[in-house]
């Protein structure tokens, strides 16, 4: 990746530069004629941040807040999905035949489910059968002030907890499913050489798989796992449906309230795009140290 | 003369009796205590399921809930002694959400209809709500009655879920549907000109159409329905309806229903809030 060298530009990449800008601009031109559209970008910025007229003080609003919810719900979710993913995928490549069946049924099961399906099922009948009985909200609400707002920075108000935590264990278990599948590939794809390798210099099995396979497979896994840490932040979307208060489920309680539905759909695009964006610009910057250490 | 059974029918009876009514006070006792009033009262609050609906629930320019609905939890809240906690949710999934207890009460614009009563308790209405249309100029030109609209040529928008959709089908059985998880997302696909016309509560479709004079017109003059609208609880609390019930006839005794019904409904001073 490193030594390769700028190619020049050609007449046929001009002309495909080109012919895309045409083909944004005449959608654009089309959407404006169709759509009959009052636009009206001025209230957009207050549904980030708001002053409060009487101490003159900013305060996150809706979007803004959203913003958060989503970012919240992909770290948590992203963290469980990895740990259960990668425990999942080692069973499924190392276990035994009870640790490969249950890895497969696990597998199976979740990526034949739709998530919005796994999510709805999860919330009406999993966190109502355990989470309502726990009792986590009522147990929140009388906390002292200031633990109430640390669980409310790192999970969500306790009006909102129970939704919040199903929605973060649905998904965590969605993804970890397509995450075991990479982790197992990954470990799979390590050469057996490596193994016999490892043993001729005396490392037992346990240390050859901890210190010689499992850096390679992450290695190898690491692309694939990126792009599943972005498909979670898109997933986070589907948990609107269970009122989780996240940017989709904002964006459309204003879209409800004003009636802008096409400027607070551009600016959650935006939104979830600067998350996504950001993540893969990261990941890849971590790529090439990565290769270059190797 | 005497009849051995029914002498034995009527000891039995006497026998039975304060068992019968030691478990009926049992009962009484039980219900009671699993009230969701007792709940809300261990609690210190009340969590209430609600979704946007404008006027009835809107988040204001703060993000805060404002509204007709919101005013009459406030109240509620204030009146039991205990804090309010708002519940937004997707008006499709809040019945199953209130009957798997995700809250303990939907004030939200519920109308009353038999098929939601089978599924939840109604308390008595604390307000009235009724059917009204904004309909798009150039495609429902010269249409004025509900038989105008009633033909299979007419598209009509509706919110999925809502007695819009019920009342819809029911008046315009011939005109095709078009169903949607929001109001918003309906009035959209108007100002389109891909449907004829939205059928909501009133008086959104008023509001909308002063919204685009040039665009939308109001083809009924009247509401073509009217529907009583109640607060939703689980069912099998006596408890609950009894004391929502006298809490709304005392709302309305006390005028405080109609004085916000008549800021939030019959004015538009609240517009500034939201926009």
């Amino acid at each position: 990746m490193l030594n390769k060298s700028v190619k020049p530009l050609t007449l046929v990449d001009l002309a495909v530069v080109l012919a895309v800008t045409a083909g944004v601009f005449f959608f654009f031109v089309r959407m404006v004629q169709v759509l009959d559209y009052h636009w009206d970008w001025q209230a957009i910025p207050g549904y980030f941040l708001f002053k409060d007229p009487e101490t003159g003080r900013f305060h996150a609003n809706m979007l803004l807040q959203g913003f958060g919810t989503t970012l919240k719900l992909s770290i948590w979710s992203m963290g469980i999905a990895f740990v259960l993913g990668t425990l999942s995928g080692i069973m499924g490549a190392r276990g035994g035949f009870i640790g490969q069946m249950i890895s497969r049924f696990y597998v199976e099961t979740v990526r034949n489910i739709p998530s919005l399906v796994l999510v709805i099922l999860f919330y009406y009948f999993v966190s109502s059968q355990f989470l309502d009985a726990l009792g986590l909200d009522q147990w929140v609400r009388n906390q002292s002030a200031p633990v109430t707002r640390a669980i409310s920075l790192l999970l969500a108000e306790s009006g909102q907890i129970n939704a919040f935590v199903s929605a973060a264990a649905a998904l965590a278990i969605y993804e970890g499913a397509y995450i075991s599948e990479i982790v197992r590939g990954g470990i799979n794809g390590v050469s057996g050489g490596q193994w016999e390798a490892a043993w001729s210099l005396g490392l037992s099995s346990f240390n050859t798989f901890r210190l010689v396979i499992l850096p390679q497979a992450f290695r190898r896994a690491a692309f694939p796992l990126a792009g599943q840490f972005i498909s979670t932040i898109k997933d986070s979307a589907i948990v609107s449906v269970i009122s989780v208060q996240e940017l989709t489920f904002q964006g459309m309680e204003l879209m409800a309230a004003t009636f802008l539905t096409f400027e607070i759909w551009i600016t959650i695009t935006l939104l979830y795009f600067i998350l996504t964006f950001s993540l893969s610009r990261t990941i890849s910057f971590f790529e090439k140290r990565m290769a270059i250490r190797q | 003369m005497f009849n051995m059974k029914k002498v034995l029918t009527a000891v039995g009876l006497i026998l039975l009796m304060p068992l019968a009514l030691c478990l009926a006070g049992e009962t009484g006792d039980r219900l009671s205590k699993e009230s969701v009033i007792e709940k809300i009262q261990k609690d210190k609050v009340i969590r209430v399921g609600m979704s946007t609906f404008v006027p009835w629930a809107m988040k204001d320019k703060q993000g805060k809930l404002v509204g007709f609905e919101i005013d009459v939890a406030r109240q509620l809240a204030k009146d039991m002694g205990v804090d309010v906690e708002f519940v937004p949710t997707a008006w499709s999934g809040i019945i199953p959400a209130l009957m798997t207890g995700k809250f303990d009460v939907i004030i939200g614009g519920m109308g009353i209809t038999a098929e939601r009563n089978l599924k939840v308790n109604f308390t008595t209405p604390y307000d009235y709500s009724g059917m009204s249309m904004v309909a798009h100029r150039k495609k429902a030109e010269g249409f004025s009655t509900l038989d105008d609209f009633n033909t299979d040529a007419v598209n009509i928008a509706v919110r999925m879920g809502t007695t819009a959709e019920q009342a819809a089908r029911k008046f315009f059985p011939h005109a095709s549907l078009r169903l949607f998880e929001n109001e918003s997302q309906a009035l959209q696909e108007l100002n389109l000109g891909r449907v004829h016309a939205v059928v909501s509560s009133a008086p959104m479709p008023v509001f909308h159409a002063l919204k685009y004079p040039d665009k939308l017109f109001v083809p009924l003059e009247e509401n073509f329905t009217k529907e009583p609208i109640g607060f939703a609880i689980r069912k099998g609390d006596p408890d609950a309806v009894n004391f929502f019930n006298n809490w709304i006839i005392n709302q309305h005794a006390s005028g405080f229903l109609k004085e916000k019904k008549a800021f939030w409904f019959e004015s538009r001073d609240w517009e500034d809030l939201v926009k």
